[in-house]
């Protein structure tokens, strides 16, 4: 134990020595696990989003879709469903977007019928009237819309219709409520000009979770026009697509990735003529060829650590403090509108350890593996160079 | 082999045990490779080299890093101190692997360097120092583990008269501890004195004569 402690003070000394190539390396190494790390945290949180959201979502929604497109769905197939043995509650659901020129975002607007309890009142409440709205906090941010205050939109007649902001909004997920504008169901069948007959679609809730995929089937037979949505089919489509982004956005950071692999690579196929030369004299004076990759291992180990953690760190601050300022776009992607999106800091240690082990192990390797070719050649020939 | 290099051919030589053996010849004659097979740190192609009795020629490689870390204690021609980093450290390098605590380091450092006169300069970095002090340095890193044989190459090669003198001063202490001393030198200076017992004179890879004073 004292000698490997004296064997690291040794090693933390020569880093010293070469404070400069140390602390680039440092540098470039932080850097492809800051943004490794940046793909993999936001990817991991986006999905805990997603399934905190889901978690609420009903087992089942039937939208209608007409040459492969989504319609607006027929009301009255809600009260054939309701019939079908085995299901529960049925409603028609209202909602769509909304382009806000004034800001140039998309919001969702959604209609409710004043009892929605998946999303928590952050301050006021939800509507009662045609002529209310709570908003999201993206929303409220962007259009200064905070509560008592109001809220002034455009409608399908290009009419502008003024809102009062009675609360705006918190949820689990900020993913889901961010960019909301909550009406009543009649507010938003008049502001966006739904079809008396017609709702966006209709969720269906299953008494038991079994048969989840017989009600669809079910529902599919009786109207061969809709197109019935589990909520395992959600969480599965919605894991793609992260799992998609993110793969993009490694496939990207690859580049990074290479250049450190570079970098890894010359260290591994040569020592410079001074490390080499300072191998020999301590094998010369009575360092063991097992000390000498001791050195090493611990030279590369502390290098590596140190570029892991700072890079664990950075990437861990980049999404979470400043909210993947850098990333967000590319992996969120499906809105225009994330203002001060925030993600509750996750992180999943399986894909840390992974990480550390596919940066840390070959630099590591790439240290030691040259240091050995030296240190198991006669000191003499090592000092000639 | 077209490319390969006879250095050295049909030796025998024997270092006796506390006394100061010297290595003369020109440039190329082989001292240098005669040095580094006798100290361990390089192999013939054939022959056998014996210390305190043990062939060592066959030995793995951690024996002979045993044999190199307990037997011999080395000056370098060009010392090989590591440039960049202070005098206290170059000296307790070679106890580093060692299961010694740091205060006993230190304190085995400490007496060194002050039979050296150079405790003051601990703390300066090697490239701070002039030729003579990195020699010093060198002597005090190569005799901190207390080495039965210290060995020296062209200790005298970058030193003026005076330093030389010293230099020969050192070795006759460390000679009057009861260390051997092996030294390669092409320097009157060195091979004449008289602490010398044994000079042995080599040319082109093979010993032309061994003089005993």
């Amino acid at each position: 134990m004292t000698k490997h402690i004296k064997i690291i003070e040794y090693a933390l000394s020569s880093l010293l020595r070469r404070k400069y190539k140390s602390f680039a390396i440092i540098v470039a190494f932080s850097f492809t696990v800051a943004a490794l790390a940046s793909v993999l945290f936001l990817t991991t949180a986006l999905k805990i989003e997603a399934s905190h959201v889901f978690a609420s979502a009903p087992d089942l929604i039937v939208q209608r879709t007409t040459a492969g497109r989504h319609e607006l769905i027929p009301v009255d197939y809600a009260e054939t469903i309701r019939n079908i043995p085995g299901v529960g509650a049925v409603h028609c659901r209202y909602w769509g977007y909304y382009y806000d020129a004034l800001t140039e975002a998309n919001y969702t607007v959604l209609g409710v019928k004043g009892d929605q309890d998946t999303l928590t009142l952050l301050d006021g409440r939800l509507p009662r009237t045609s002529g209310e709205c709570a908003v999201g906090a993206g929303t409220a941010w962007l259009r200064h819309a905070e509560s008592d205050r109001e809220l002034i939109l455009v409608n399908s007649q290009a009419t502008g219709v003024v809102f009062d902001v009675v609360g705006v909004f918190r949820s689990e997920s900020s993913l889901l409520s961010n960019d909301l504008v909550v009406l009543t169901d009649d507010g938003i069948k008049d502001f966006l000009g739904f079809p008396p007959d017609r709702a966006t679609d209709i969720v269906v809730e299953v008494h038991n979770s079994n048969e989840v995929q017989t009600v669809a089937a079910k529902i599919k037979r009786f109207f061969p026009d809709a197109r019935p949505i589990t909520k395992s089919e959600l969480i599965r489509t919605y894991d793609m697509v992260f799992n998609w982004r993110s793969g993009m956005m490694l496939t990207v950071f690859s580049a990074a990735v290479m250049a450190f692999c570079i970098l890894a690579w010359d260290k591994a196929t040569g020592i410079s003529a001074e490390e080499k030369q300072e191998i020999g004299i301590l094998k010369a004076i009575g360092w063991d060829t097992s000390d000498v990759l001791a050195l090493k291992f611990w030279e590369g180990l502390i290098i590596a650590m140190t570029s892991f953690f700072v890079g664990i760190l950075t990437g861990f601050a980049h999404v979470f403090f400043f909210d993947a300022a850098i990333l967000a776009s590319v992996i969120k992607g499906w809105s225009v509108l994330f203002p001060r999106f925030h993600l509750v800091p996750q992180i999943n240690a399986y894909q840390v350890f992974v990480m550390g082990f596919l940066t840390v192990t070959p630099y590591v390797a790439s240290t030691v593996i040259p240091a050995w070719k030296a240190a198991i050649t006669d000191p003499d020939t090592v000092m000639r160079g | 082999m077209p490319d390969e290099l006879t250095a050295l051919n049909g030796i025998s030589v024997e270092i006796e045990r506390g006394r100061v053996t010297v290595l003369k010849g020109p440039s190329g004659s082989g001292k240098t490779s005669l040095l580094t097979l006798i100290g361990c740190m390089s192999r013939p192609t054939s022959g056998r080299i014996f210390v305190d009795g043990k062939d060592v020629v066959k030995l793995p490689e951690r024996f002979l890093t045993g044999i190199r870390r307990k037997k011999f204690g080395f000056v370098f021609q060009q010392y090989h101190l590591i440039r960049e980093v202070k005098v206290l450290e170059n000296i307790l390098l070679p106890l580093y692997p060692l299961t010694m605590k740091f205060s006993s380091m230190k304190e085995r450092a400490m007496s060194v360097m002050k039979q050296l006169s150079i405790e003051e300069k601990q703390h300066f970095k090697v490239k701070q120092l002039s030729g003579g002090e990195q020699q010093r340095v060198a002597i005090a890193r190569a005799i901190i583990n207390n080495p039965e044989i210290v060995i020296a190459d062209e200790p005298t090669a970058h030193l003026d008269l005076k330093l030389a003198g010293e230099f020969i001063d050192i070795l006759r202490t460390l000679c009057g501890e009861g260390k051997s001393i092996l030294i390669a030198t092409h320097d009157p200076f060195v091979y004449d004195h008289a602490m010398v017992s044994t000079v042995i004179e080599m040319r082109n890879g093979r010993v032309e004569e061994v003089r005993v004073k």
